[in-house]
Protein backbone atom coordinates (compact mmCIF):
# COMPACT_ATOMS: atom_id res chain seq x y z
CA UNK A 1 0.00 0.00 0.00
CA UNK A 2 1.19 3.85 -0.84
CA UNK A 3 -0.37 7.19 -0.28
CA UNK A 4 -2.80 7.89 -3.14
CA UNK A 5 -4.45 10.89 -1.24
CA UNK A 6 -4.17 13.70 -3.72
CA UNK A 7 -6.32 16.97 -3.88
CA UNK A 8 -10.16 16.73 -5.99
CA UNK A 9 -8.08 18.67 -9.12
CA UNK A 10 -5.09 16.63 -9.11
CA UNK A 11 -7.44 13.55 -8.90
CA UNK A 12 -9.58 14.09 -11.47
CA UNK A 13 -6.53 15.52 -13.99
CA UNK A 14 -6.05 11.55 -14.65
CA UNK A 15 -9.01 11.59 -16.61
CA UNK A 16 -7.59 13.17 -20.19
CA UNK A 17 -9.55 14.47 -23.56
CA UNK A 18 -10.74 11.58 -25.82
CA UNK A 19 -10.96 8.60 -22.79
CA UNK A 20 -13.84 6.38 -22.45
CA UNK A 21 -15.49 7.20 -18.99
CA UNK A 22 -17.16 5.31 -17.02
CA UNK A 23 -18.96 7.33 -14.58
CA UNK A 24 -20.67 5.94 -11.22
CA UNK A 25 -23.47 6.77 -8.84
CA UNK A 26 -27.03 6.08 -9.74
CA UNK A 27 -30.25 7.97 -10.44
CA UNK A 28 -29.98 10.98 -7.93
CA UNK A 29 -27.31 9.82 -5.58
CA UNK A 30 -23.52 9.66 -5.76
CA UNK A 31 -22.97 11.87 -8.94
CA UNK A 32 -19.44 12.49 -8.58
CA UNK A 33 -19.43 15.61 -9.24
CA UNK A 34 -16.52 17.86 -7.85
CA UNK A 35 -14.66 15.48 -9.64
CA UNK A 36 -16.48 16.50 -13.19
CA UNK A 37 -16.73 20.32 -12.06
CA UNK A 38 -12.61 20.07 -12.63
CA UNK A 39 -13.08 18.22 -15.70
CA UNK A 40 -15.45 21.21 -16.72
CA UNK A 41 -12.39 23.59 -15.07
CA UNK A 42 -9.82 21.66 -17.76
CA UNK A 43 -12.12 21.67 -20.82
CA UNK A 44 -11.64 18.71 -21.09
CA UNK A 45 -13.30 17.52 -24.71
CA UNK A 46 -14.33 14.50 -26.72
CA UNK A 47 -15.39 12.10 -23.53
CA UNK A 48 -17.14 8.94 -24.36
CA UNK A 49 -19.26 8.24 -21.31
CA UNK A 50 -20.58 5.11 -19.95
CA UNK A 51 -23.18 4.81 -17.27
CA UNK A 52 -25.73 2.82 -15.54
CA UNK A 53 -28.80 5.12 -14.12
CA UNK A 54 -27.07 8.59 -14.46
CA UNK A 55 -28.48 12.61 -13.80
CA UNK A 56 -26.51 15.50 -12.83
CA UNK A 57 -22.92 13.90 -13.96
CA UNK A 58 -23.94 13.46 -17.54
CA UNK A 59 -25.94 16.22 -18.09
CA UNK A 60 -23.48 18.01 -16.18
CA UNK A 61 -20.51 17.12 -18.58
CA UNK A 62 -22.87 17.10 -21.79
CA UNK A 63 -24.19 20.96 -20.78
CA UNK A 64 -20.23 22.00 -20.64
CA UNK A 65 -19.42 20.57 -24.26
CA UNK A 66 -17.03 17.85 -22.92
CA UNK A 67 -19.11 14.83 -24.62
CA UNK A 68 -19.03 13.39 -27.43
CA UNK A 69 -20.56 9.99 -27.37
CA UNK A 70 -23.05 8.27 -24.18
CA UNK A 71 -23.56 4.52 -23.82
CA UNK A 72 -25.82 3.37 -20.89
CA UNK A 73 -29.08 2.40 -19.88
CA UNK A 74 -30.89 5.53 -18.67
CA UNK A 75 -30.18 9.52 -18.46
CA UNK A 76 -32.57 11.76 -16.78
CA UNK A 77 -33.32 13.32 -13.87
CA UNK A 78 -35.72 10.87 -11.92
CA UNK A 79 -37.87 13.33 -9.95
CA UNK A 80 -37.13 16.45 -11.74
CA UNK A 81 -37.65 14.70 -15.16
CA UNK A 82 -35.70 14.46 -18.04
CA UNK A 83 -31.90 15.54 -18.11
CA UNK A 84 -32.20 18.87 -20.23
CA UNK A 85 -28.67 19.19 -21.35
CA UNK A 86 -28.22 15.67 -22.58
CA UNK A 87 -31.63 15.77 -23.97
CA UNK A 88 -31.17 18.69 -26.50
CA UNK A 89 -27.95 17.46 -27.23
CA UNK A 90 -29.47 14.56 -28.25
CA UNK A 91 -31.85 15.93 -30.07
CA UNK A 92 -29.87 18.33 -32.25
CA UNK A 93 -27.61 15.34 -33.23
CA UNK A 94 -24.33 16.95 -30.79
CA UNK A 95 -23.81 13.44 -28.90
CA UNK A 96 -24.17 9.98 -29.98
CA UNK A 97 -26.06 7.43 -27.69
CA UNK A 98 -25.61 4.16 -27.36
CA UNK A 99 -28.10 2.51 -25.53
CA UNK A 100 -28.25 -0.96 -23.58
CA UNK A 101 -30.45 -2.74 -21.15
CA UNK A 102 -29.28 -3.60 -17.68
CA UNK A 103 -28.60 -7.15 -18.22
CA UNK A 104 -26.51 -5.91 -21.76
CA UNK A 105 -24.86 -3.57 -19.41
CA UNK A 106 -23.84 -5.36 -16.51
CA UNK A 107 -22.30 -8.10 -19.01
CA UNK A 108 -20.33 -5.26 -20.98
CA UNK A 109 -19.24 -4.36 -17.03
CA UNK A 110 -18.71 -8.20 -15.89
CA UNK A 111 -16.81 -8.76 -19.06
CA UNK A 112 -14.24 -5.74 -18.29
CA UNK A 113 -13.88 -7.25 -14.77
CA UNK A 114 -13.10 -10.60 -15.68
CA UNK A 115 -10.81 -9.73 -18.17
CA UNK A 116 -13.09 -10.91 -20.98
CA UNK A 117 -13.41 -9.41 -24.77
CA UNK A 118 -17.39 -10.07 -24.88
CA UNK A 119 -19.43 -12.35 -22.78
CA UNK A 120 -22.82 -13.94 -23.81
CA UNK A 121 -26.27 -12.47 -22.55
CA UNK A 122 -29.55 -14.22 -22.96
CA UNK A 123 -30.81 -12.81 -26.33
CA UNK A 124 -33.58 -9.83 -26.13
CA UNK A 125 -34.49 -9.86 -29.55
CA UNK A 126 -36.87 -7.98 -31.79
CA UNK A 127 -35.77 -4.50 -30.49
CA UNK A 128 -34.35 -1.44 -32.37
CA UNK A 129 -31.52 -1.09 -29.81
CA UNK A 130 -30.29 -5.10 -30.22
CA UNK A 131 -29.84 -4.79 -34.08
CA UNK A 132 -26.78 -2.86 -34.03
CA UNK A 133 -23.47 -3.81 -34.95
CA UNK A 134 -21.70 -4.06 -31.70
CA UNK A 135 -24.29 -6.53 -30.97
CA UNK A 136 -23.46 -9.66 -32.24
CA UNK A 137 -24.64 -13.59 -31.85
CA UNK A 138 -22.59 -16.83 -30.81
CA UNK A 139 -23.54 -20.21 -30.47
CA UNK A 140 -23.45 -21.91 -27.44
CA UNK A 141 -20.88 -24.88 -27.98
CA UNK A 142 -22.58 -26.91 -25.27
CA UNK A 143 -26.18 -27.01 -26.46
CA UNK A 144 -25.92 -25.17 -29.69
CA UNK A 145 -28.76 -22.04 -28.60
CA UNK A 146 -27.81 -18.97 -30.19
CA UNK A 147 -26.83 -16.26 -27.37
CA UNK A 148 -26.36 -12.21 -28.23
CA UNK A 149 -22.70 -11.28 -27.05
CA UNK A 150 -21.88 -7.22 -25.69
CA UNK A 151 -18.08 -6.16 -26.14
CA UNK A 152 -16.08 -5.31 -22.30
CA UNK A 153 -16.66 -1.99 -21.42
CA UNK A 154 -13.44 -0.99 -21.87
CA UNK A 155 -12.66 1.98 -20.25
CA UNK A 156 -9.72 4.38 -19.98
CA UNK A 157 -10.92 6.27 -16.80
CA UNK A 158 -13.35 5.53 -14.10
CA UNK A 159 -15.06 7.88 -11.91
CA UNK A 160 -16.92 7.46 -8.42
CA UNK A 161 -18.20 9.09 -5.48
CA UNK A 162 -18.19 7.08 -1.95
CA UNK A 163 -18.74 7.52 1.14
CA UNK A 164 -15.53 7.09 2.60
CA UNK A 165 -11.74 5.70 2.21
CA UNK A 166 -8.14 5.79 3.63
CA UNK A 167 -5.51 7.26 2.48
CA UNK A 168 -4.71 4.54 0.48
CA UNK A 169 -7.67 4.41 -1.58
CA UNK A 170 -9.55 1.41 0.44
CA UNK A 171 -13.12 2.80 -0.27
CA UNK A 172 -15.43 1.55 2.12
CA UNK A 173 -19.57 1.92 2.17
CA UNK A 174 -21.74 1.72 5.38
CA UNK A 175 -23.84 -1.52 6.77
CA UNK A 176 -26.55 0.36 5.74
CA UNK A 177 -27.32 2.27 2.08
CA UNK A 178 -28.75 2.36 -0.77
CA UNK A 179 -27.01 -0.49 -3.02
CA UNK A 180 -29.42 0.59 -6.33
CA UNK A 181 -26.11 0.95 -8.18
CA UNK A 182 -23.31 -0.74 -10.30
CA UNK A 183 -20.13 1.47 -8.55
CA UNK A 184 -19.34 -1.64 -7.09
CA UNK A 185 -19.20 -3.77 -10.64
CA UNK A 186 -17.30 -0.38 -12.31
CA UNK A 187 -14.38 -0.63 -9.65
CA UNK A 188 -13.42 -4.22 -10.37
CA UNK A 189 -13.87 -3.30 -14.46
CA UNK A 190 -11.67 0.21 -14.05
CA UNK A 191 -8.27 0.45 -14.95
CA UNK A 192 -7.68 3.72 -14.38
CA UNK A 193 -10.11 4.75 -11.20
CA UNK A 194 -10.33 7.87 -9.65
CA UNK A 195 -12.81 7.79 -6.59
CA UNK A 196 -13.43 11.04 -4.41
CA UNK A 197 -15.24 10.66 -0.81
CA UNK A 198 -16.88 12.57 1.25
CA UNK A 199 -14.32 11.79 4.56
CA UNK A 200 -10.70 10.06 4.44
CA UNK A 201 -10.98 8.04 7.45
CA UNK A 202 -7.92 6.43 9.47
CA UNK A 203 -6.95 2.71 8.22
CA UNK A 204 -6.97 1.94 11.45
CA UNK A 205 -10.96 1.87 11.07
CA UNK A 206 -10.88 0.02 7.71
CA UNK A 207 -9.26 -3.04 9.16
CA UNK A 208 -11.31 -3.43 11.57
CA UNK A 209 -14.19 -4.21 9.27
CA UNK A 210 -12.72 -5.71 5.59
CA UNK A 211 -15.98 -6.80 4.34
CA UNK A 212 -17.15 -3.33 4.13
CA UNK A 213 -14.42 -2.11 1.67
CA UNK A 214 -16.10 -2.64 -1.62
CA UNK A 215 -13.22 -1.33 -3.75
CA UNK A 216 -9.94 -2.52 -2.86
CA UNK A 217 -6.51 -0.02 -2.60
CA UNK A 218 -5.19 -1.90 -5.58
CA UNK A 219 -7.42 -0.91 -7.98
CA UNK A 220 -7.55 2.85 -7.05
CA UNK A 221 -5.15 4.93 -8.66
CA UNK A 222 -6.23 8.01 -7.03
CA UNK A 223 -8.31 8.96 -3.51
CA UNK A 224 -9.60 12.85 -2.59
CA UNK A 225 -11.81 13.90 -0.10
CA UNK A 226 -14.54 15.67 -1.42
CA UNK A 227 -17.33 16.19 1.22
CA UNK A 228 -20.70 17.40 -0.33
CA UNK A 229 -18.94 15.59 -3.65
CA UNK A 230 -22.27 14.66 -5.12
CA UNK A 231 -23.95 17.75 -4.51
CA UNK A 232 -26.55 18.85 -5.46
CA UNK A 233 -27.67 15.36 -5.97
CA UNK A 234 -27.77 13.01 -2.52
CA UNK A 235 -24.98 10.83 -1.08
CA UNK A 236 -27.59 8.46 0.65
CA UNK A 237 -27.07 8.11 4.54
CA UNK A 238 -25.02 11.32 4.46
CA UNK A 239 -27.07 14.11 2.85
CA UNK A 240 -30.21 14.35 0.78
CA UNK A 241 -30.70 16.10 -2.82
CA UNK A 242 -31.38 19.81 -3.09
CA UNK A 243 -34.68 20.31 -4.52
CA UNK A 244 -34.37 23.82 -4.80
CA UNK A 245 -30.91 23.43 -6.76
CA UNK A 246 -32.37 20.59 -8.70
CA UNK A 247 -35.03 23.08 -10.13
CA UNK A 248 -32.75 25.87 -10.55
CA UNK A 249 -30.57 23.31 -13.26
CA UNK A 250 -33.67 22.02 -14.35
CA UNK A 251 -34.32 25.69 -15.39
CA UNK A 252 -31.04 26.71 -16.71
CA UNK A 253 -30.71 23.53 -18.57
CA UNK A 254 -33.51 24.45 -20.76
CA UNK A 255 -31.14 26.62 -23.11
CA UNK A 256 -27.48 26.40 -23.94
CA UNK A 257 -26.70 30.29 -22.93
CA UNK A 258 -28.62 30.12 -19.42
CA UNK A 259 -26.69 27.05 -18.93
CA UNK A 260 -23.39 28.52 -19.93
CA UNK A 261 -24.13 31.24 -17.48
CA UNK A 262 -25.06 28.47 -14.59
CA UNK A 263 -21.83 26.82 -15.19
CA UNK A 264 -19.62 30.30 -15.14
CA UNK A 265 -21.61 30.97 -12.01
CA UNK A 266 -20.77 27.44 -10.40
CA UNK A 267 -17.94 26.39 -11.78
CA UNK A 268 -15.96 28.93 -13.44
CA UNK A 269 -16.44 31.51 -10.62
CA UNK A 270 -15.16 29.59 -7.29
CA UNK A 271 -11.74 27.74 -7.99
CA UNK A 272 -12.15 24.46 -6.59
CA UNK A 273 -14.33 22.44 -4.27
CA UNK A 274 -14.45 24.25 -1.35
CA UNK A 275 -14.70 27.58 -2.88
CA UNK A 276 -17.72 26.06 -4.48
CA UNK A 277 -19.37 24.86 -1.02
CA UNK A 278 -18.68 28.34 0.16
CA UNK A 279 -20.50 29.85 -2.79
CA UNK A 280 -23.27 27.58 -2.05
CA UNK A 281 -23.39 28.14 1.57
CA UNK A 282 -22.59 25.91 4.31
CA UNK A 283 -25.78 26.48 6.27
CA UNK A 284 -27.55 25.24 3.04
CA UNK A 285 -25.34 22.61 2.88
CA UNK A 286 -25.82 21.57 6.91
CA UNK A 287 -29.84 21.29 6.33
CA UNK A 288 -28.82 18.58 4.00
CA UNK A 289 -27.88 16.16 6.58
CA UNK A 290 -29.70 12.98 7.38
CA UNK A 291 -29.01 11.27 10.56
CA UNK A 292 -27.22 8.19 9.97
CA UNK A 293 -29.28 6.30 12.20
CA UNK A 294 -29.61 2.39 11.28
CA UNK A 295 -33.23 0.57 10.55
CA UNK A 296 -34.88 3.67 10.97
CA UNK A 297 -37.64 5.39 9.07
CA UNK B 1 -68.72 3.58 -1.77
CA UNK B 2 -67.77 4.61 -5.66
CA UNK B 3 -64.65 3.44 -6.68
CA UNK B 4 -62.31 6.40 -8.39
CA UNK B 5 -60.68 5.56 -11.45
CA UNK B 6 -57.29 4.56 -9.89
CA UNK B 7 -59.28 2.46 -7.71
CA UNK B 8 -60.92 0.78 -10.51
CA UNK B 9 -57.01 0.51 -12.03
CA UNK B 10 -55.76 -1.18 -8.42
CA UNK B 11 -58.97 -3.69 -7.98
CA UNK B 12 -58.23 -4.79 -11.89
CA UNK B 13 -54.39 -5.54 -11.33
CA UNK B 14 -55.19 -6.87 -7.96
CA UNK B 15 -57.46 -9.33 -8.94
CA UNK B 16 -54.87 -11.11 -10.97
CA UNK B 17 -51.98 -11.63 -8.67
CA UNK B 18 -51.74 -14.88 -7.02
CA UNK B 19 -50.30 -16.03 -3.63
CA UNK B 20 -46.47 -16.65 -3.66
CA UNK B 21 -46.04 -14.99 -6.69
CA UNK B 22 -42.86 -12.22 -7.46
CA UNK B 23 -43.78 -9.05 -8.43
CA UNK B 24 -41.60 -6.23 -9.99
CA UNK B 25 -42.53 -1.96 -8.96
CA UNK B 26 -40.15 0.45 -9.77
CA UNK B 27 -39.55 3.73 -7.53
CA UNK B 28 -39.29 6.62 -9.97
CA UNK B 29 -40.68 9.63 -11.56
CA UNK B 30 -43.34 12.22 -9.97
CA UNK B 31 -47.10 13.17 -10.69
CA UNK B 32 -49.33 11.69 -12.22
CA UNK B 33 -46.39 9.21 -14.16
CA UNK B 34 -45.47 8.38 -10.12
CA UNK B 35 -49.25 7.11 -9.58
CA UNK B 36 -48.85 4.78 -12.91
CA UNK B 37 -46.13 3.62 -12.53
CA UNK B 38 -45.01 3.17 -8.44
CA UNK B 39 -48.66 4.54 -6.67
CA UNK B 40 -51.13 2.15 -8.81
CA UNK B 41 -48.56 -1.08 -9.15
CA UNK B 42 -47.62 -0.60 -5.07
CA UNK B 43 -51.16 -0.49 -4.22
CA UNK B 44 -53.04 -3.32 -5.86
CA UNK B 45 -49.62 -5.76 -5.16
CA UNK B 46 -50.39 -4.75 -1.39
CA UNK B 47 -53.94 -5.04 -1.73
CA UNK B 48 -53.76 -8.69 -2.70
CA UNK B 49 -51.54 -9.37 -0.20
CA UNK B 50 -54.37 -8.41 2.40
CA UNK B 51 -56.86 -9.89 0.40
CA UNK B 52 -56.23 -13.08 -1.02
CA UNK B 53 -52.46 -13.44 -1.86
CA UNK B 54 -50.53 -13.25 1.63
CA UNK B 55 -47.46 -14.72 0.42
CA UNK B 56 -47.46 -12.36 -2.41
CA UNK B 57 -43.59 -10.82 -2.56
CA UNK B 58 -42.76 -7.60 -3.82
CA UNK B 59 -39.38 -6.40 -5.52
CA UNK B 60 -39.92 -2.54 -5.05
CA UNK B 61 -36.72 -0.64 -6.58
CA UNK B 62 -34.06 -2.81 -5.02
CA UNK B 63 -35.49 -4.17 -2.07
CA UNK B 64 -37.17 -6.89 -1.83
CA UNK B 65 -40.20 -8.01 0.57
CA UNK B 66 -40.72 -3.73 1.88
CA UNK B 67 -42.27 -3.49 5.21
CA UNK B 68 -45.64 -1.99 3.66
CA UNK B 69 -47.41 -1.88 6.68
CA UNK B 70 -46.96 2.16 6.79
CA UNK B 71 -47.81 3.81 3.69
CA UNK B 72 -44.92 5.76 1.98
CA UNK B 73 -45.88 9.50 2.64
CA UNK B 74 -42.88 11.32 1.63
CA UNK B 75 -40.05 9.52 -0.81
CA UNK B 76 -37.16 11.48 -0.52
CA UNK B 77 -33.59 9.83 -0.95
CA UNK B 78 -32.98 9.35 2.63
CA UNK B 79 -36.87 7.46 3.13
CA UNK B 80 -35.72 5.09 0.13
CA UNK B 81 -32.55 3.99 1.79
CA UNK B 82 -33.99 3.25 5.23
CA UNK B 83 -37.16 1.91 4.21
CA UNK B 84 -37.45 -1.65 5.81
CA UNK B 85 -37.29 -4.52 3.74
CA UNK B 86 -36.15 -8.34 3.39
CA UNK B 87 -32.97 -7.91 0.72
CA UNK B 88 -31.16 -5.49 -1.22
CA UNK B 89 -28.08 -7.10 -3.15
CA UNK B 90 -24.72 -4.89 -2.96
CA UNK B 91 -24.73 -5.27 -6.50
CA UNK B 92 -27.99 -4.67 -8.29
CA UNK B 93 -26.83 -6.82 -11.36
CA UNK B 94 -28.06 -9.62 -8.51
CA UNK B 95 -31.69 -8.57 -9.16
CA UNK B 96 -30.74 -8.06 -13.02
CA UNK B 97 -29.73 -11.71 -12.98
CA UNK B 98 -33.19 -12.50 -11.21
CA UNK B 99 -35.05 -11.09 -13.78
CA UNK B 100 -33.27 -12.91 -17.31
CA UNK B 101 -33.45 -16.05 -15.16
CA UNK B 102 -37.53 -15.73 -15.18
CA UNK B 103 -38.06 -15.19 -11.54
CA UNK B 104 -40.41 -12.72 -11.34
CA UNK B 105 -44.27 -13.20 -12.45
CA UNK B 106 -45.27 -9.86 -12.90
CA UNK B 107 -43.88 -6.53 -13.76
CA UNK B 108 -45.54 -2.71 -14.05
CA UNK B 109 -44.76 -1.34 -17.28
CA UNK B 110 -45.55 2.80 -18.51
CA UNK B 111 -44.01 4.20 -21.63
CA UNK B 112 -44.35 7.17 -23.80
CA UNK B 113 -45.80 4.88 -26.41
CA UNK B 114 -47.19 1.47 -26.87
CA UNK B 115 -48.09 -0.19 -29.94
CA UNK B 116 -51.09 -2.64 -31.38
CA UNK B 117 -48.80 -5.40 -30.43
CA UNK B 118 -47.79 -4.14 -27.29
CA UNK B 119 -44.30 -2.70 -27.80
CA UNK B 120 -43.39 -0.35 -26.19
CA UNK B 121 -41.41 2.25 -26.56
CA UNK B 122 -39.09 4.78 -23.62
CA UNK B 123 -36.17 5.50 -25.56
CA UNK B 124 -37.07 8.30 -28.25
CA UNK B 125 -39.66 9.79 -30.28
CA UNK B 126 -38.56 10.55 -33.73
CA UNK B 127 -36.15 8.99 -36.09
CA UNK B 128 -32.52 7.52 -35.02
CA UNK B 129 -30.78 10.24 -37.41
CA UNK B 130 -32.66 12.72 -35.39
CA UNK B 131 -34.99 12.19 -32.60
CA UNK B 132 -37.41 14.94 -31.84
CA UNK B 133 -37.83 13.67 -28.08
CA UNK B 134 -35.10 12.17 -26.16
CA UNK B 135 -36.62 9.93 -23.60
CA UNK B 136 -34.81 8.50 -20.91
CA UNK B 137 -33.54 5.16 -22.58
CA UNK B 138 -34.17 1.48 -21.75
CA UNK B 139 -33.57 0.49 -18.24
CA UNK B 140 -34.66 -2.99 -17.04
CA UNK B 141 -37.79 -3.08 -19.22
CA UNK B 142 -36.61 -4.68 -22.37
CA UNK B 143 -36.38 -7.69 -19.98
CA UNK B 144 -39.85 -6.41 -18.22
CA UNK B 145 -40.82 -7.87 -21.54
CA UNK B 146 -38.96 -10.31 -22.67
CA UNK B 147 -38.63 -12.53 -19.41
CA UNK B 148 -41.24 -11.50 -17.26
CA UNK B 149 -44.23 -14.18 -17.02
CA UNK B 150 -47.30 -11.47 -17.06
CA UNK B 151 -45.55 -7.93 -17.30
CA UNK B 152 -49.11 -5.36 -17.27
CA UNK B 153 -48.83 -1.94 -18.68
CA UNK B 154 -50.52 0.89 -16.64
CA UNK B 155 -50.98 3.76 -18.70
CA UNK B 156 -53.45 6.73 -19.44
CA UNK B 157 -55.04 6.41 -22.41
CA UNK B 158 -54.56 8.48 -25.20
CA UNK B 159 -53.72 8.96 -28.77
CA UNK B 160 -49.97 10.15 -28.66
CA UNK B 161 -49.65 7.65 -26.19
CA UNK B 162 -51.04 4.13 -27.81
CA UNK B 163 -50.23 4.53 -31.31
CA UNK B 164 -49.95 1.89 -34.45
CA UNK B 165 -46.33 1.28 -34.42
CA UNK B 166 -43.73 2.61 -31.73
CA UNK B 167 -40.88 4.75 -33.13
CA UNK B 168 -38.38 2.66 -31.48
CA UNK B 169 -38.78 -0.87 -30.15
CA UNK B 170 -37.61 -0.56 -26.49
CA UNK B 171 -39.41 -3.24 -25.51
CA UNK B 172 -40.66 -6.47 -27.61
CA UNK B 173 -43.96 -7.62 -27.12
CA UNK B 174 -45.51 -9.45 -29.34
CA UNK B 175 -43.62 -7.71 -32.49
CA UNK B 176 -45.72 -7.04 -35.78
CA UNK B 177 -47.63 -10.15 -36.52
CA UNK B 178 -44.60 -11.28 -38.37
CA UNK B 179 -42.27 -11.56 -36.24
CA UNK B 180 -43.78 -13.40 -33.59
CA UNK B 181 -42.21 -14.42 -29.63
CA UNK B 182 -42.00 -18.11 -30.53
CA UNK B 183 -40.16 -17.38 -34.07
CA UNK B 184 -37.98 -14.99 -32.44
CA UNK B 185 -37.23 -18.04 -29.32
CA UNK B 186 -39.29 -15.92 -26.20
CA UNK B 187 -40.44 -18.37 -23.94
CA UNK B 188 -43.63 -17.43 -23.23
CA UNK B 189 -44.01 -13.93 -21.41
CA UNK B 190 -44.89 -10.73 -23.37
CA UNK B 191 -47.59 -7.66 -22.23
CA UNK B 192 -50.82 -10.04 -20.83
CA UNK B 193 -53.08 -7.22 -19.43
CA UNK B 194 -53.00 -2.87 -20.48
CA UNK B 195 -54.76 -1.03 -17.25
CA UNK B 196 -55.82 2.36 -18.38
CA UNK B 197 -57.86 5.14 -16.90
CA UNK B 198 -60.90 4.42 -19.24
CA UNK B 199 -60.65 0.34 -20.18
CA UNK B 200 -58.95 -2.75 -19.66
CA UNK B 201 -57.17 -4.75 -23.09
CA UNK B 202 -55.54 -7.63 -23.17
CA UNK B 203 -53.97 -9.12 -26.31
CA UNK B 204 -55.20 -11.58 -28.62
CA UNK B 205 -54.02 -15.26 -29.62
CA UNK B 206 -52.24 -13.04 -32.77
CA UNK B 207 -50.73 -10.41 -30.28
CA UNK B 208 -52.91 -7.65 -30.73
CA UNK B 209 -54.38 -5.59 -28.35
CA UNK B 210 -58.20 -6.40 -27.32
CA UNK B 211 -60.51 -4.26 -25.36
CA UNK B 212 -61.27 -6.76 -22.61
CA UNK B 213 -63.88 -4.17 -20.34
CA UNK B 214 -64.96 -0.59 -19.79
CA UNK B 215 -64.90 1.23 -16.56
CA UNK B 216 -68.24 2.49 -15.55
CA UNK B 217 -70.00 5.38 -17.97
CA UNK B 218 -67.12 4.60 -20.64
CA UNK B 219 -68.03 3.42 -24.41
CA UNK B 220 -66.44 2.33 -26.85
CA UNK B 221 -66.11 5.44 -29.05
CA UNK B 222 -65.04 6.98 -25.54
CA UNK B 223 -62.16 4.61 -25.70
CA UNK B 224 -61.49 4.66 -29.76
CA UNK B 225 -61.08 8.12 -29.61
CA UNK B 226 -58.32 8.05 -27.57
CA UNK B 227 -56.59 5.83 -29.13
CA UNK B 228 -54.73 6.16 -33.00
CA UNK B 229 -55.19 2.45 -34.03
CA UNK B 230 -58.40 0.24 -33.58
CA UNK B 231 -58.19 -2.24 -31.30
CA UNK B 232 -60.01 -5.90 -31.52
CA UNK B 233 -62.91 -6.06 -28.96
CA UNK B 234 -63.54 -9.30 -27.12
CA UNK B 235 -67.22 -10.38 -28.06
CA UNK B 236 -67.60 -10.83 -24.46
CA UNK B 237 -67.29 -7.17 -23.43
CA UNK B 238 -67.73 -6.31 -19.58
CA UNK B 239 -67.58 -3.39 -17.20
CA UNK B 240 -64.75 -3.58 -15.03
CA UNK B 241 -65.43 -5.06 -11.85
CA UNK B 242 -66.05 -2.40 -9.32
CA UNK B 243 -64.03 -3.23 -6.14
CA UNK B 244 -65.94 -4.35 -3.38
CA UNK B 245 -66.14 -2.71 -0.16
CA UNK B 246 -63.95 -4.03 2.10
CA UNK B 247 -61.49 -3.61 -1.06
CA UNK B 248 -62.07 0.14 -0.93
CA UNK B 249 -61.61 0.21 2.84
CA UNK B 250 -58.63 -1.57 2.75
CA UNK B 251 -56.71 1.22 0.26
CA UNK B 252 -58.66 4.15 1.79
CA UNK B 253 -57.71 3.16 5.66
CA UNK B 254 -55.07 0.99 5.50
CA UNK B 255 -52.51 0.84 3.12
CA UNK B 256 -52.77 4.16 1.53
CA UNK B 257 -54.60 6.56 3.93
CA UNK B 258 -52.64 9.78 3.31
CA UNK B 259 -53.26 9.63 -0.40
CA UNK B 260 -49.87 9.71 -1.38
CA UNK B 261 -49.91 6.50 -3.85
CA UNK B 262 -52.95 7.51 -5.71
CA UNK B 263 -53.74 11.12 -4.82
CA UNK B 264 -52.93 12.28 -8.79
Amino acid sequence: MRCKLTSVAEAASLVQSGDRLAVGGSLLRRQPLALCRELVRREVRDLTLVSWASSLATDLLVGAGCVTAWEGIYVGMWWQGGAPNFRRAVETGHIDVTDYSESYLTARFRAAAMGLPFLPVRPIRGTTWTERDDIRTITDPYTGVELHTVPAATTASTILHAYAGDEFGNIVWPVHRDSDDIDLLMGAAANTLVVSVERVIPHSEVVRQPNLTYIPHTKVAAVCEAPFGAYPSSCDTVYDEDQAELAAWAQAGRADEDFAAYLERTISGPTDHAAYLDQVGRERLAALRVEATEGTR
Amino acid sequence: MTATRNELMVSAIASTLRDEELVFVGVGTSGRAFTLAVGIPLVAARLAQLAHAPALDIYWGNLLSPDLSESPTVLTQDAITRWPGAYAPADVGLKVDMLTRGEFDVSFESAAQVDRHGNLNITRIGTDALPTVRLVGTLAQPEHLAFVKRPIIVCDLSSRVFVESVDYITSFGFGDGTRTRASLGYDGGGPSLVITDHAVFDFGPEGRMRLRTLHPGVTVDDVQARMSFEPEIAEDLEQTPAPSADALRLIREQIDPSGALLRV
